[in-house]
């Protein structure tokens, strides 16, 4: 008899279970992630993020939507989270967003972020400079880093035996090279943009000013016509590539001896066998920009708890060091240091092989504040054409 | 009699009431008002309006200064590759149509590939193909024509024209084949049988009788190149010059400098006024 309550309560326990199981499912959250960047943030946040976030948290379900590269894949995001806090509704859509350094300083003019990533765990891995400032704009708090992404020059050891350490190496090289150095302009992509940043940076000496302190002052734009002109006669002697991809593509068939490329892409490609496993890098004087891109959660996020669990997940030294390292190829978002364990070593070695985390302290810059940085590409069509 | 019909024709005015059939204009013209003319309209008004808020002509003093080299490229790859497409389709749907063999007839059904393959696909396909070691290069240094130090440079205007020609040409061949087909084989036999050659045949035959399909297919592929920005941003976004939409989306993406890129917008439809113009008068002209 006793035997057989037992069982019934056995019984009724594992169907209370189940049944709580069955009203946890329906409650389940499906938290709208958004995301800027090139395909391969799609990829990353269905096929890598998606799945594994939801075995770690089986009542949540991510639902990632991409909106495209660049700035206009941010602008797509801002756009969207400030109609909805036009609506003055109590809940908005967007849950969590990946985004560009730009967005933030929309995004914080507006006031339509909330500051959420001092409440996360991760927060205490987080070194870099690029998490309180983003192009001059104080952003402590509001946005999490996932990832950086950095350009440098990548060159073919086969043909260039003394790579130039730098841009005013580089400016000899190229007059003995003509046509072995290759770039994709200002419009065909960011990897020429950078390369024309860091033109700047190494022209000026001011990356200070121009990047971190301010203030943006008009006599400095002006003061740019000689080091444009430099420019204009540098390009005499360079090859235009069709993009990104286009120099990256240029390397690898031998048209072109050297170019500007993003890291990441660059060891993509290497990892899918598109470029000559020979191929390297280099961080030329006084250094290039790199960014980061963040994670931030809207002001009035329906799930906000679901949303900083999820970017205490993508921001955990185990995730960082397996999918943004090793799968994706970017640098961390948070310090690399803390990866050490996480990572097998000739991988943390061959990410780390020609740019050392030394160099990227010293040689890995930020884009300019955002004037300046509009100023550099007007003053580029000002006088380079 | 006439008089009467007068009268008849005023008193029907006079007594002018909103014909009930009208509405079923209702839901393609509001459509057509609210996706396609206020936009456009909305985007030439903006055009004149600065930074500030303000009524100018700034975007355009700015779109003048910075892009006037690239609104004249676009303006002579248009005008270059409207022509070229327009020959070479013309050559083509004449070889067609008088011409019957096999080859002619597996032509004519490959021909049309093309036009199913969107232009991302043909900037992609032609990136790799003019690249300086791409596969047009490689096979002529195969064939010895060329060196490979020293390789054709396609990446400008030459290579931009071919891949228009490409993806234009079979859209154009369509039309133009089918005014082609139209014509009456007795015209033709008339023509050979009083001695006209080839030349003859084509320039005073096929070509006038022809006229206005030949020139509305020609209408509607100037206004798709004006209009193309994948195939010159992949194969030449980073030169200078560049065409205008190339243009369009760097002044959104970077600066969100909608301003400019609506005043670049407005040089692009004067681009096409013409053109446009031209293909109304003869839609009306063939309704009447």
């Amino acid at each position: 008899m006793k035997r057989a309550i037992f069982i019934l309560l056995a019984l009724v326990l594992i169907s209370a279970g189940v049944f709580a199981g069955g009203q946890g499912e329906a409650k389940k959250v499906k938290l709208i992630y958004m995301t800027a960047g090139d395909v391969n943030m799609l990829a990353l946040g269905q096929n890598v993020f998606g799945p594994e976030f939801e075995k770690k948290y089986p009542n949540i379900s991510l639902v990632t939507i991409h909106t495209g590269p660049g700035n206009a894949g941010s602008q797509r995001i801002y756009e969207k989270i400030l109609a909805e806090s036009k609506s003055n509704k109590e809940e908005w859509d967007v849950d969590v967003a990946m985004v560009h350094q730009i967005f933030m300083k929309w995004a914080m003019e507006k006031d339509l972020l909330l500051k959420f990533a001092k409440d996360l765990d991760t927060w205490k891995y987080v070194t870099s400079p690029f998490a309180k400032k983003a192009l001059g704009v104080d952003i402590e708090g509001y946005a999490m880093p996932m990832f950086h992404s950095q350009t440098a020059l990548a060159y073919n050891p086969k043909y260039v035996k003394n790579p130039p350490k730098s841009y005013k190496e580089l400016e000899e090289w190229v007059k003995k090279n003509p046509g072995k150095f290759g770039y994709n302009g200002i419009k065909g992509g960011m990897s020429g943009v950078s390369f024309t940043v860091g033109w700047v940076y190494a022209k000026t000496g001011k990356y200070q000013k121009y990047a971190v302190t301010g203030p943006f002052e008009q006599s400095e734009v002006n003061s740019w016509e000689g080091v444009f002109k430099d420019l204009k006669e540098f390009n005499k002697y360079v090859t235009f590539t069709a993009g990104n991809v286009g120099t990256l593509d240029a390397l690898n068939r031998g048209e072109i001896w050297m170019g500007p490329v993003w890291v990441d892409m660059f060891f993509t490609f290497m990892n899918e066998g598109k470029m000559d496993p020979n191929t390297k890098l280099i961080l030329p004087e006084p250094g290039m920009p790199g960014q980061p891109m963040y994670f931030v959660i809207p002001k009035k996020a329906a799930h906000a708890d679901a949303a900083k669990k999820f970017v205490e997940f993508a921001t955990s030294p185990e995730i960082q060091a397996k999918d943004i390292v090793e799968r994706f190829n970017w640098y961390p978002g948070i310090d690399g240091s803390y990866l050490k364990d996480y990572i097998p070593k000739e991988v943390y070695n061959k990410i780390y092989r020609d740019v050392t985390p030394k160099d990227l302290a010293k040689k890995g810059l930020a884009f300019p504040l955002a004037d300046y940085f509009s100023a550099i590409l007007e003053s580029y069509e000002k006088w380079v054409k | 009699m006439g008089k009467i019909v007068m009268s008849d024709n005023v008193q029907k005015r006079r007594g002018f009431i909103f014909p009930p059939y009208i509405l079923l204009l209702f839901p393609a013209v509001s459509f057509m008002l609210l996706v396609y003319a206020y936009p456009f309209v909305s985007s030439v008004l903006k055009s004149f309006i600065n930074k500030e808020g303000a009524l100018s002509l700034d975007n355009y003093f700015k779109a003048w200064d910075l892009y006037l080299k690239d609104i004249l490229f676009t303006f002579s790859i248009t005008v270059f590759n409207t022509i070229a497409s327009g020959i070479v389709a013309i050559l083509l749907a004449v070889y067609f149509r008088l011409h019957e063999s096999p080859i002619s007839r597996f032509l004519l059904n490959l021909y049309r590939l093309p036009i199913f393959i969107p232009f991302v696909v043909v900037a992609q396909m032609m990136n790799s193909f003019l690249a300086p070691h791409g596969l047009l290069n490689v096979a002529l240094a195969q064939l010895r024509l060329i060196d490979l130090n020293n390789p054709l440079q396609l990446f400008n205007f030459i290579g931009l024209s071919f891949g228009f020609i490409w993806k234009l040409a079979p859209f154009t061949i369509l039309i133009i084949y089918g005014g082609f087909q139209m014509i009456d084989n007795s015209y033709i036999e008339a023509g050979r049988s009083a001695g006209a050659k080839w030349f003859k045949l084509i320039t005073r035959i096929l070509i006038p009788m022809n006229k206005p399909s030949i020139m509305v297919a020609l209408v509607l592929i100037y206004s798709q190149i004006v209009g193309t920005f994948t195939l010159p941003y992949m194969l030449i976004g980073g030169k200078i010059p560049t065409t205008i939409t190339v243009d369009i989306a760097h002044r959104v993406n970077y600066f969100r400098d909608f301003g400019v890129a609506n005043a670049l917008g407005v040089f692009s439809y004067i681009l096409v006024f013409v053109t446009a113009i031209y293909y109304l008068k003869t839609k009306v002209k063939e309704v009447k």
